[in-house]
């Protein structure tokens, strides 16, 4: 009896010691899981400088770049700042109270997001906390996104500091804010209204697409788009082959983007055990990752070369293919997500040239690709998933997933974006530190403030176009 | 509409995509390869056409 009894007891002790095991494997795995988007989405930012450079031309190319590093450079501190603390105290609105899953509101942001006092425990290296820094960086970059999407809409005038003011607000505020509201499980856009935008095509794309067409109206366009009759000269850029290699790196960071959209299962911070599930906590799969973002890229591409046969819009199609399903890429079936994003592909040029005609001179068609596009996957959403659980525990507790509740999302994602990009680029432009002066842009800015040559060996044979 | 009687996933166990159950899979499916060929058709005709001018 007592040899049995001192087995069991070696036995459990054994299933003890497998169980710690376990779960130091688990916690390992989730810390790898979101540490190695954050590598992915710096893909995204190679990307965007490399398509900025190309489509810049040759006076402008590395200028275009330093905004852009600059913008990436300044977005990590900032949002550690306070861009970490404005999405967990923001939430609940404007009253920064706790909401019902009790993860939000002033006073919890206070306790975790903030560098100093015993918050700063969470803000740091910690053996006790393995989470915090890695949500921290996927979350950083997503802010860096944001900055860089508006940065190819303002490029070959703005000024480097006023940019860098703009892409503050913007990554480290404006779209936090929309992602308070809209992406965690106290948002009051979701227990109130059953948002759901799995894959940020609101609260990052929209937000940043139409923060940058605020900033664009303030901006004006660059000397030698606009002839007197209001007609619009194409501004080519120097390297098309760079800007639609850079389009293909983005599209490759969008899977760390999209991929650290995804909380993994097991954790004390899990919304399960044994699923990884949406921010939501809904159910997803990577395998429904994979079908509908290969899915959408290709219906993208597709719908694009059926309208214009120009790599450039092609390879914006993919974007817009994945930013139009990635509200629901959740819970799309593929063919399904084939067709809205091909349907993307097919309207992303005319509502670029619509915008053009009226006099905004959107250097890559950021607004239309992020902004018009992102909003489309929103409301798509609403149109297809009516009825679907928007959050975890939805029957009775939280509204199901409904058109009207996605179209109120999308319009308070367009006034998160199009009016903080307005009125501080306007107060910019009212300081005089919005846009350079006329001879410094007919100079080109790589002449004036950048100490460095891009192509030194070309020499003055450069392509000439309308604008110089 | 969700196809279970409570708007829950703690119902479901298995496929989970919006017309799981419904004609909807199947009719987009149809639908994307009809798109696939035609734009293929058309970009042929296009692509045909302007190669032409260059022919003679």
């Amino acid at each position: 009896m007592e040899e049995q009894i001192a087995a069991l007891v070696a036995k459990v002790a054994e299933l003890e010691a497998a169980s710690v095991g376990a779960k130091i494997t688990n916690a390992m795995f989730a810390e790898t899981f979101y540490y190695l988007t954050i590598p992915l989405m710096i893909i995204i930012h190679a990307g965007f400088l490399a398509y900025e450079m190309g489509a810049s031309r040759m006076k402008n190319v590395l200028s275009s770049g330093v905004k852009n590093i600059l913008a990436f450079a300044f977005m990590i501190p900032t949002f550690y700042f306070f861009g970490w603390w404005v999405y967990w105290g923001f939430p609940t609105g404007l009253t920064f109270s706790e909401g019902p899953a009790g993860i939000s509101g002033a006073a919890y942001a206070s306790s975790i997001a903030l560098g100093w006092g015993e918050s700063a425990q969470y803000m740091g290296p910690n053996i006790a906390d393995q989470a915090s820094g890695v949500f921290f960086g996927a979350f950083a970059l997503f802010a860096a996104t944001t900055a860089s999407i508006m940065s190819g809409a303002v490029i070959e005038r703005i000024q480097t500091v006023g940019f860098i003011v703009l892409a503050i607000v913007l990554g480290s505020f404006a779209w936090v804010v929309a992602a308070a509201w809209g992406w965690h499980a106290d948002g009051w856009l979701v227990t109130k209204f059953g948002v759901h935008d799995f894959g940020a095509a609101g609260l990052v794309h929209a937000v940043a697409g139409f923060f940058a067409l605020g900033v664009l109206i303030n901006l004006g366009p660059r000397i030698g788009k606009f002839n007197a009759d209001g007609s619009a000269n194409h501004i080519p850029g120097h390297n098309m082959p760079l800007t639609v290699t850079g389009l293909m790196l983005i599209i490759v960071g969008f899977w760390g983007f999209l991929m650290a959209c995804v909380i993994v299962p097991g954790e004390a911070w899990s919304w399960f055990a044994d699923k990884p599930s949406t921010i939501y906590g809904t159910p997803i799969t990577l395998s429904a990752l994979s079908f509908n973002i290969l899915m959408a890229i290709a219906g993208g591409i597709i719908g694009a070369w059926l309208l214009t046969r120009d790599p450039f819009w092609m390879m914006s199609g993919a974007l817009a293919g994945i930013i139009s399903v990635a509200s629901g890429l959740d819970i799309y079936f593929p063919a399904h997500a084939f067709l809205i994003a091909f349907s993307a592909g097919l309207i992303l040029k005319p509502c670029a040239d619509w915008l053009e005609r009226r006099g905004i001179d959107d250097a890559v068609g950021a607004v239309t690709v992020h902004g018009t596009i992102g909003l489309y996957g929103v409301v798509m959403l609403g149109v297809w998933a009516s009825g679907y659980p928007a959050l975890q525990g939805a029957a009775g507790d939280t509204p199901t997933i409904n058109l009207m509740g996605q179209i109120i999302g999308a319009v308070v994602f367009f006034l998160c974006g199009f009016v903080p990009g307005y009125i501080v680029s306007y107060i910019l432009k009212m300081l005089g530190m919005l846009r350079i002066p006329k001879g410094a842009e007919l100079a080109g800015m790589d002449h004036v403030k950048v100490p460095a040559e891009s192509y030194p060996e070309w020499g003055a044979d450069a392509p000439i176009t309308p604008a110089e | 509409m969700f196809p279970y009687s409570e708007a829950s996933w703690d119902v479901v166990d298995g496929a989970m995509f919006i017309g799981w159950g419904t004609a909807l899979p199947g009719i987009t499916t149809f639908l994307a390869i009809v798109v696939c060929i035609a734009v293929l058709v058309i970009g042929g005709r296009t692509e045909a056409a302007k190669t032409k001018k260059f022919d003679s």
